[in-house]
C-alpha cells in the first residue's frame, strides 16, 4: 500500500476514488435524514388529523360514538395503521387497545406494550375531552424505523458499490498512467545509456501523452541534429585545418632553411603569413556561422527593404564583376519589406555573388533578380556556366563542401554553408535550380507584414540604406 | 603620439608596443585595468589601445567609467575575433573603433591614426576640404575650382573616408566597414573596383590628387602641388 501511495498517479486516482465515496455516503446520510424527517411529518399530520376526527365524533355522540369509531379503525376498516387509547381523569384506559400509561398532553414518545412485537415506542398525541378523560392517538415508531432501515440499507449496499467501483477504477487509471509513463521514461533511460536513436513510443490515440511524446520526440531529433552538426564540424575542422597548418609549417621551415637569403626568407615569411590569413578567415568564417546558428542575433532583427539591399549590392558589384570578366545584371524591383539583420542578408547576398563567380568561367553572364510573391519574397543569382550536377544540389550548402576538391578555386569551403545557416535564421527557404545551363540558386523569406512597417514610420526604401552603409 | 596599451597578454602587449614604437609613437604598456586607471591619472595620453577582455575589471568596465566620468580619450578596442554583439556593445560602452584579435599590425595603426585624428577634428562638419577641392556632404557633390566633379554615391562615400584621413592609409577593412557597411571580408574586388573608377573620375577632372595603394595595408590620399 505505502508503494502505491508513493506513486503520483495511484495516488491521484485514490484521492479520486475516496472522495466520491465519501461524496456517495455524504448524499445518502442526507437522503436518510430527509426521508426520515418528512416520514415523521407526514405520520404527526396523520395522527393530528384523525385525532381531530374522533375529538368531533366525540363532541357529537359522546363516549360511546367515540368507542364506536375507535372499534371500527382498530377492527382494520381504515387505511391507517394508527392506534388509539382513551383514559379516564385516574389513569384507566377506558377505551382503544393501545396497552400505554396514560401520558401528558400533546406529543410524547409513548412506551407500549404491542400485542404481537412486545414492548415497544409510539408517537402519541393527546388531548383531554370536555369530561377530563383523555384521548391518546399514536402511530409505532417501528414503522418508520423500518423505512429508515430499508432506505439507508439500499445506500450503504450503493456506497460499496460505488467504493469498490471507484477502487477498482482507481486501481486500473494508475496502472494505466505508469504504464504511460513508463513508455517515456524506459525511453529516456535508453537514450541516458546511449541510444540516441531512440524515440518516446506513441500509443495512437492522439491523447495528452502522445502529444507529450511527439514535442519530447521533436526535440530529441532537434537535439540529435545538433550533435550531428558539432560532430561533422569537429570533424570537418580537424580536416580542413589540417592542409594550412600543414603549408603554414612548412613554410616556416623552408625560411629557417634556407640560410643567408634574406630575399627568399622574406618570399617564404609573406606566404606563410598568407597561411595564417587564411587559417584566421577560416577561423571567423566557422565562429560567424555558429553565432548565427546560435541564434543569438535575432534579438537585433527589424524591419528592412532587401530591395534596397540588393540594388545596392549590384550597384557596388557591377563594375568589380565586370573587371573579373563577367557580367551582372541586376533586377530588383522596389520594396521587398522582410525582417531580419541587414548586415547578414548583405552578406548572403554577397556570398551568393562571390560564389558565382568563382564557379563560373570569364565572359559568364550572372544576374541578380529579387520578385515579390504571395507574402513572400525571393532573392535568386542565376548565371550560365557551367551549372552543378543535380544530384549535388543540396550537398553544395553542406560546410566545407568543395565539388572541386582540387584546389585551383580560392575559398574556404564555408560561403554557401553561411548562407545557408542565415536563410534558417530568417525562417526562410533555400532554392537550388538547374538554369539550364548554369546554376540557379538563392532564398525565399517571408514577407514582412506592411502594417508594422507602416507603425514603425518606415517607408519602403528607405531606413535601410543608412543602416547598412554605416 | 602618447599611447596607452592596456593588454594583459605580455607577448601581445610587446608586440603592439614594438609597432607603435617603429610608428613613431611613445607606448606606455600596462597589464590591468586597474594600473590603467592610475596611470591615466598622471599623464595626459593621445589615444588608448584597450582590450576587451582582462583579469579583474574588464576593458568594457573600465571604458564605461571613462565615459562617465567624462574622459573622452580616443580608444580603440581589442575584441575577441568573433564578436559581431561584442562590436555593438563595445561601441555603446563608447569606444571609437575596435580592431578583433588576432589583427594585422597595420590595421591596428591605421585605426588608432584614424580615431586620434576624428578627436583633434571632430568630423561631424559638412565640408570637406583639400586646397581647391571641396566636399559637401550636404549637397552631396564634389567640386574642384568651383567645377563639379560627377561621382556615383559610393564613390563620394570612399572619397569621403579617404579625405577625412588625408595623408594617412585607411585600410580595406576600414573602408568596407564605413562605406559598405560590411564588416566581413567578400572575395570580390569591390573596393579596388571602385578605387579605380574613383581616380579616374578625379584624373579626368584634373584634380591633382592621387589615391596610392600601400601594399599590404590599403590605400591613402595624396594631394599634390
Amino acid at each position: 500500500m505505502a508503494r502505491l501511495l508513493r506513486s503520483a498517479a495511484y495516488r491521484i486516482a485514490l484521492v479520486y476514488a475516496l472522495g466520491f465515496a465519501v461524496a456517495t455516503a455524504l448524499l445518502g446520510l442526507a437522503v436518510v435524514l430527509f426521508a426520515h424527517a418528512a416520514f415523521m411529518h407526514q405520520l404527526e399530520a396523520q395522527i393530528v388529523e384523525d385525532s381531530g376526527a374522533l375529538v368531533a365524533e366525540y363532541r357529537l355522540e359522546g363516549h360511546e360514538g367515540l368507542n364506536f369509531a375507535i372499534g371500527e379503525r382498530e377492527a382494520g376498516n381504515t387505511t391507517n395503521e394508527l392506534l388509539y387509547a382513551v383514559f379516564a381523569p385516574d389513569g384507566r384506559r377506558i377505551a382503544g387497545g393501545l396497552h400505554a400509561r396514560r401520558p401528558p398532553n400533546g406529543w410524547s414518545d409513548l412506551d407500549f406494550h404491542d400485542t404481537l412485537e412486545g414492548p415497544d415506542v409510539a408517537r402519541a398525541w393527546a388531548v383531554d375531552l370536555d369530561d377530563g378523560s383523555r384521548l391518546v392517538v399514536g402511530a409505532d415508531r417501528s414503522v418508520v424505523g423500518r423505512v429508515d432501515r430499508t432506505l439507508g440499507g439500499i445506500f450503504l449496499a450503493a456506497f460499496a458499490i460505488v467504493l469498490l467501483l471507484s477502487l477498482t477504477g482507481a486501481l486500473l487509471l494508475g496502472a494505466y498512467l505508469r504504464r504511460r509513463l513508463a513508455g517515456i521514461s524506459g525511453a529516456a533511460d535508453r537514450i541516458m545509456t546511449g541510444d540516441i536513436n531512440r524515440r518516446v513510443p506513441e500509443s495512437g490515440t492522439g491523447d495528452e501523452f502522445d502529444a507529450l511524446a511527439r514535442s519530447l520526440n521533436q526535440m530529441l531529433e532537434r537535439i540529435t541534429a545538433l550533435l550531428e552538426n558539432l560532430r561533422q564540424l569537429s570533424g570537418d575542422i580537424a580536416h580542413d585545418l589540417r592542409t594550412p597548418l600543414a603549408r603554414l609549417r612548412g613554410h616556416l621551415e623552408e625560411s629557417l632553411e634556407c640560410g643567408g637569403d634574406a630575399a627568399e626568407q622574406r618570399e617564404r615569411l609573406s606566404s606563410a603569413l598568407e597561411q595564417a590569413d587564411r587559417l584566421l578567415a577560416l577561423f571567423a568564417a566557422i565562429l560567424r556561422i555558429s553565432e548565427i546558428e546560435g541564434g543569438r542575433r535575432k534579438a537585433s532583427f527589424q524591419i528592412i527593404d532587401l530591395a534596397e539591399i540588393a540594388r545596392d549590392i549590384g550597384d557596388s558589384y557591377v563594375p568589380a564583376v565586370e573587371e573579373g570578366g563577367r557580367t551582372l545584371r541586376a533586377e530588383v524591383p522596389a520594396g521587398a519589406l522582410v525582417q531580419g539583420d541587414p548586415e547578414l542578408l548583405a552578406q548572403a547576398i554577397v556570398n551568393l555573388l562571390d560564389n558565382a563567380q568563382l564557379h563560373t568561367p570569364c565572359g559568364t553572364a550572372i544576374r541578380l533578380c529579387l520578385e515579390t510573391f504571395d507574402d513572400r519574397v525571393r532573392l535568386t543569382i542565376s548565371d550560365n556556366g557551367p551549372g552543378v550536377p543535380v544530384e549535388a544540389h543540396q550537398a553544395i550548402f553542406r560546410r566545407f563542401m568543395r565539388l572541386d576538391r582540387g584546389r585551383t578555386v580560392a575559398g574556404h569551403g564555408l560561403g554557401l554553408n553561411l548562407v545557408a545557416a542565415i536563410v534558417a535564421m530568417h525562417e526562410g527557404q533555400l532554392e537550388v535550380e538547374d538554369n539550364a545551363p548554369g546554376l540557379r540558386i538563392g532564398f525565399i523569406l517571408p514577407q514582412a507584414p506592411h502594417a508594422v512597417a507602416a507603425t514603425e514610420g518606415l517607408q519602403p526604401g528607405r531606413g535601410s540604406v543608412t543602416k547598412i552603409a554605416r | 603620439m602618447q599611447i596607452l596599451v592596456v593588454e594583459d597578454d605580455p607577448d601581445l602587449r610587446l608586440f603592439i608596443e614594438n609597432g607603435l614604437r617603429r610608428a613613431g609613437h611613445v607606448p606606455h604598456g600596462v597589464a590591468s585595468a586597474e594600473h590603467a586607471v592610475e596611470d591615466l591619472g598622471k599623464q595626459p595620453f593621445d589615444a588608448v589601445i584597450l582590450d576587451r577582455m582582462l583579469p579583474g575589471m574588464t576593458g568594457l568596465d573600465l571604458l564605461r567609467q571613462w565615459r562617465k566620468q567624462g574622459n573622452h580619450v580616443p580608444v580603440l578596442l581589442l575584441t575577441a575575433l568573433d564578436g559581431i554583439d561584442d562590436r555593438v556593445e563595445g561601441l555603446d560602452a563608447g569606444a571609437d573603433d575596435h580592431v578583433g584579435k588576432p589583427f594585422a599590425l597595420n590595421e591596428l595603426l591605421s585605426r588608432l591614426q584614424a580615431i586620434t585624428r576624428r578627436a583633434h577634428a571632430p568630423g561631424l562638419d559638412s565640408r570637406i576640404e583639400e586646397g581647391e577641392l571641396v566636399l559637401d556632404l550636404l549637397r552631396r557633390e564634389l567640386r574642384y575650382k568651383g567645377r563639379q566633379v560627377a561621382l556615383q554615391p559610393r564613390e563620394m562615400r570612399l572619397l569621403e573616408e579617404l579625405m577625412r584621413h588625408s595623408g594617412a592609409s585607411v585600410t580595406r577593412a576600414m573602408l568596407l566597414e564605413r562605406v559598405w557597411g560590411f564588416t566581413f571580408n567578400p572575395q570580390t574586388s569591390i573596393v579596388e573596383t571602385h578605387i579605380s573608377r574613383l581616380r579616374s573620375k578625379l584624373g579626368d577632372s584634373g584634380v591633382p590628387a592621387s589615391i596610392e595603394a600601400v601594399r599590404g595595408i590599403g590605400y591613402r590620399l595624396v594631394m599634390h602641388g
